[in-house]
């Protein structure tokens, strides 16, 4: 069984048609439950997003929800976390999409909300900033962070962030699968910080999956990484 | 939707790649390189250990080119990769240097009259843009050499030089971001293919097939940099029919190359 901790419900502004959540394609891939954040929120409207995502997680058990927050935004930000439990366990904050490098004033207004409602958040991160993270992560107290793409082709960047602060999390998923990738993470970090993630619906899951199949995990380690570690993160 | 499905019965190990891939055979990856990268931590890439990951992907043949053309020099790179034809599992593949826009013309007729198929482009490894008269230049040679052009570079520039050529090209870097750029060129350019590596959204490949045809799509994993299990995976779960995978999975490539 898989938890996917990085996966999206609703269209995207690519050449794309994949606006409709698939179970089948979970099924496919052994994924038991995915915790998903609304692309209309992420991309566009936050509140609107996650209001419109919280429609769809009513009445089933197979998707748990981000609440999105842009840091722009912080009391629509405040409420929603407020309006919004029950499945939602965790708090989805893009960086470019809403203009807020993780180094910025507000980033770190925004996860100081996520520590108050004490629900973890999902961070994108790109080359460096994993490591402005990992600082982010340190200096807020509580703070339970997953570098999501784990730095991307940053990946060095984020093993370094991993072990830097032991409460900040790292998810793989990325479209492009350099040779090695994950199985140089896997070496160098404790697997008790490793998730797993997809980026469904914009990226199909073979491609994290192909990658971390590729990196051979086995017994506990290939568990944590699949479930364990996100059944404890999340409380799901 | 799918009926539900409890985590109890969900497969018991976790990212079991193979059992997705079944009996999914690959008779030609079309982006193979040996060599290595000097510039970061590079498999060795020696013609032994690529031939062997091929195998233990389930890929009969590559459609190889050599770093050591790409990057350095060109004519005993494309010697090493010549002389691999002698072995069923190597299609080779020619390069040129576009930063040495003569030379490389001068090259392409070299590899033509050596019974080359096909020769790739290396323009971001050589630091050159879409524009550069190299390119044009190297373009226009390969189509009146009737030579395949396999090319790296984002797909939204390097359209443009193969234009109304007639050439054949194969765009290895084609990613599904810009999917869209590459099927409203390829509508109009019968000879534009593209590599599957990097389609890995839901439903790229399908959309490739649905809007140009599957004879268009060429399986590609850039062994032994990139994880050759991931565009492998994608398209024996695609939404592809057998005989469309099958093409996919070399048929395209060998009507095109061989
Ligand atoms: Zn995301």
């Amino acid at each position: 069984m898989i938890i996917d901790v990085h996966a999206h419900w609703g269209p995207w502004f690519f050449t794309m048609d994949v606006a409709g959540a698939s179970l089948a394609t979970m099924d496919r891939y052994g994924i038991g439950k995915a915790i998903v954040s609304a692309t209309e929120a992420v991309i566009y409207d936050a509140q609107a997003g996650n209001r419109a995502l919280a429609k769809v997680l009513e009445g089933q058990d197979r998707l748990h929800g981000y609440v999105t927050v842009n840091p722009r935004r912080l009391r629509e930000a405040a409420e929603d976390l407020r309006d919004l439990t029950g499945p939602w366990v965790g708090v989805k904050i893009h960086t470019d999409y809403t203009g807020s490098p993780v180094t910025s004033p507000r980033m770190r207004a925004a996860l100081e909300l996520a520590v108050e409602a004490g629900l973890p958040a999902l961070v994108h991160t790109w080359g460096p900033s994993v490591l402005d993270l990992a600082q982010v992560c340190l200096d807020v107290p509580g703070l339970r962070v997953i570098a999501g793409h784990m730095g991307a082709d940053g990946h060095r960047y984020a093993i370094e962030a991993a072990r830097g602060c032991d409460r900040l999390y790292l998810e793989p998923c990325w479209s492009h699968a350099p040779a090695g990738r994950i199985a140089e993470v896997v070496a160098a970090v404790d697997d008790r910080q490793l998730l797993f993630g997809t980026d469904a619906t914009l990226i199909d899951p073979s491609s994290a999956f192909g990658a971390v199949a590729a990196a051979g995990l086995t017994g506990l380690t290939a568990e944590r990484v699949a479930w364990r570690n996100a059944t404890e993160l999340f409380s799901i | 939707m799918m009926t539900r499905m409890t985590i109890e019965e969900q497969p018991a190990i976790p990212f079991d790649a193979w059992s997705l891939i079944g009996g999914l055979e690959v008779t030609l990856d079309v982006d193979v390189l040996v060599g290595a990268f000097p510039d970061r931590d590079s498999p060795p890439g020696t013609p032994e250990s690529v031939g062997g990951l091929l195998a233990g992907h389930r890929t009969r043949a590559g459609a190889v080119a050599s770093l050591r053309a790409a990057l350095f020099d060109v004519r005993q790179g494309n010697d090493e990769v010549l002389a691999l034809a002698a072995e069923s599992r190597w299609l080779p593949v020619g390069a040129v240097d576009l930063r040495d826009a003569l030379g490389a013309g001068r090259e392409l007729d070299r590899l033509a009259g050596a019974g080359m198929r096909a020769v790739r482009l290396f323009p971001d490894e050589q630091g050159v843009d879409a524009s550069f008269p190299s390119v044009r230049h190297v373009a226009r040679r390969a189509a009146e050499l009737g030579l395949v052009v396999l090319t790296g570079g984002d797909v939204r520039r390097f359209w443009q030089p193969f234009a109304g050529i007639g050439a054949r090209v194969v765009f290895l870097d084609t990613h599904f971001y810009h999917l869209g750029d590459f099927l409203v060129a390829a509508l109009e350019e019968p000879g534009f293919h593209t590599s599957t590596r990097l389609l890995n959204s839901p439903d790229a490949l399908e959309t490739v097939a649905a809007e140009l045809g599957v004879e268009r799509l060429l399986h590609g994993t850039r062994a032994p940099h990139y994880e050759p299990i991931v565009p492998l995976l994608r398209l024996a779960t695609s939404g592809l029919d057998p005989a469309q995978v099958e093409a996919v999975a070399g048929g395209n490539a060998r009507r095109l190359l061989a």
